[in-house]
């Protein structure tokens, strides 16, 4: 984990209601890889006239995937896909480019891939694509076969399919049918999951529930990886905020999903 | 990091860099402990100190004070919804989930015994008994240099505040761990009390070596959409910049009442701060929940302290204790 001033290089909203971010800070781009995160604080800290810096609001950092990692001229950009929904996500909206938001990692564990997984199941639901764009990206530069299922709640939320690789294979679902196929990404999930090799999700909590049923009643077996998001004090293990309940040999024990997640198999939560 | 960020002193004489004194001694006698600087990590916002991600150098803290552990094992309050925001603050609930007395006797203070900087491990008991058990199981133990008597979580289900907001309670727990143990006893006060004033004497009367002051204020928060309390165990504990006036004026109060050494807690974000507490009375501070919003915020305070010092003149941290009352 590096600490740094990231600067914005872009940022706006990209469709629906959701934004793209891009920040250059490539200390924290080195050794990440799809499914990790980053702590953005989101509050202006800078010192004012006196000299101190007291700008404590909003207080907590805000934990986000790494969208996708790109090369750029003062070296690895790296990008947050994130929808407003409450003071700190406001407060990143309003950055202008050579604005600095101060942010740490890269955290976590984040998805593995297996060395022989031809076949790859991509599943995210609302803002739960934005860790799938990389890994797609990883997964068909390594020249494997990836379908990746996007599910919204409408036509005007859907990730556009034209910044994604050409070879991935995309399928649309919509809550109330506007685009692609009517229902849930769950749907899909059921129908492609004997084709892969390995799953991976990020999405809501009912998404997560449906997906473990659907893995645990389906004839073969496959690992069903999971982002999971919680609210996080801290990120990086020290204030126990982001605590999951997850089923270990002989019972259950409380992990924590920043530090020993996001990445957990989907049964083992849900 | 940023040696001069939020210090209110990065600009000029900084040049004269005459040797500053920042040892302070928050045990005194037999018991004699003395920190290299007055800059300690709070219970419950480091862990243990040796499992997680750190963007400093540890060895650079006055101490670090463990997450409160219990003599068994705990599991801590329900997963989801034990943390929220509020205005420049936040709630935890986390029911002190830890390791046990066991497994941090024999896998985490090993660890310990090779750090410099020495670890003062919080414990909590469900009963009297159970805080001295805990006390007497650290006596001797190679890597650890103190006990935190936490009688001031406002989360525990058994134990923790309920033994604080009580002298005579408060009175027996020290009393208990002071027989249990010859490792300096630090009792840790809740600011939810009429008259802490009281309950610091009482600490003190019955042996404490030193006190802090304070652990979180009992809060809570409710979601107006769903209509249910925002933590699922409905009242947390309140920390963060928005405790730091309240935990000031205990502060103040405190090191009034008592003559062992104080130990200023409650929202320090910055080095000017932390000397504020320091001219309230505390010979030394904790930095908590600072640092999940800035992972460098303890040897940032460090480095604040330093800066105030050079830049007023200062050359003896000692000096500043309490010089605000005059």
């Amino acid at each position: 984990m590096r600490t740094a001033y990231a600067e914005v290089i872009e940022n706006g909203r990209l469709y629906g209601s959701t934004h793209l971010m891009w920040l250059r800070a490539p200390e924290l781009a080195r050794n990440a890889h799809p499914g990790q995160f980053m702590m953005l604080r989101c509050s202006d800290d800078e010192a004012y006239g006196d000299g101190i810096a007291h700008a404590d609001d909003p207080l907590l950092p805000r934990p986000m995937s790494y969208h996708r990692v790109r090369a750029g001229a003062g070296g690895n950009e790296w990008s947050v896909l994130y929808d407003v929904v409450g003071r700190g996500t406001a407060w990143l909206s309003r950055r202008a480019p050579g604005d600095r938001v101060y942010a740490w990692g890269p955290l976590g564990n984040g998805y593995k891939v297996g060395r022989g997984s031809r076949n790859l199941l991509l599943v995210g639901g609302g803002i739960g694509i934005a860790p799938l764009v990389w890994l797609a990206e990883d997964a068909v530069a390594q020249g494997r076969n990836v379908t990746l299922v996007v599910g919204a709640r409408s036509a005007e939320h859907v990730f556009p399919s034209s910044l994604l690789p050409r070879e991935v294979e995309v399928v649309v679902t919509t809550d109330d049918g506007s685009a692609g196929r009517k229902g849930f990404a769950t749907g899909p999930f059921a129908e492609l999951l004997e084709w892969c090799d390995q799953a991976f999700a990020c999405g809501p909590t009912p998404m997560f529930r449906a997906m473990a049923d659907i893995a645990r009643r389906a004839k073969v077996r496959r690992s069903v990886q999971a982002l999971l998001e919680e609210r996080m004090g801290c990120g990086t293990g020290i204030c126990y905020g982001c605590a999951v309940k997850v089923r270990v040999r002989g019972g259950t024990a409380m992990k924590l999903v920043c530090k020993d997640g996001p990445r957990f198999d989907v049964r083992d939560v849900y | 990091m940023d040696a001069l960020r939020g210090t209110g002193y990065d600009r000029g004489r900084m040049a004269d860099a005459a040797p500053l004194d920042l040892a302070v001694e928050i045990a005194a006698g037999k018991r004699a402990l003395t920190l290299a600087n007055p800059v300690m990590v709070a219970s419950g916002t480091f862990s243990y100190g040796v499992d997680q991600l750190k963007a400093f150098d540890v060895q650079r803290l006055g101490a670090v004070v463990s997450k409160t552990t219990t003599l068994r094992p705990r599991a801590g309050s329900p997963a989801g919804d034990r943390i929220d925001e509020t205005p420049a603050g936040m709630l935890n609930s986390i029911g002190l989930q830890n390791i046990g007395m066991d497994k941090l006797v024999r896998d985490v203070a090993p660890a310990w015994a090779r750090w410099k900087t020495p670890v003062i491990v919080s414990v909590l008991g469900s009963t009297v008994e159970e805080y001295g058990e805990c006390a007497a199981r650290l006596e001797g133990v190679a890597g650890v240099a103190g006990v935190e008597l936490n009688i001031s979580s406002p989360n525990a289900q058994q134990g923790g505040m309920e033994f604080g907001q009580d002298a005579s309670t408060a009175a027996a727990v020290t009393a208990a761990c002071r027989r249990a143990t010859t490792l300096p006893v630090i009792v840790k006060l809740t600011p939810n009390v009429t008259d802490i004033a009281s309950i610091a004497r009482a600490a003190a009367d019955a042996g404490a070596d030193a006190v802090c002051a304070v652990n979180t204020l009992q809060a809570m928060a409710i979601d107006v959409r769903t209509r249910k309390p925002r933590i699922t165990r409905v009242f947390a504990g309140l920390s963060g910049p928005a405790m730091k006036p309240v935990a000031l004026r205990m502060v103040w109060q405190v090191s009034s009442a008592v003559s062992i050494p104080v130990i200023g807690c409650g929202g320090i974000m910055t080095g000017a701060d932390a000397i504020e507490f320091l001219l309230a009375g505390a010979t030394a501070v904790q930095v908590g929940t600072a640092t999940f919003r800035n992972p460098t915020a303890p040897v940032d305070v460090l480095d604040g302290i330093v800066a105030y010092m050079r830049a007023e003149g200062v050359t003896d941290v000692r000096a500043l204790i309490g010089a605000a009352k005059g």
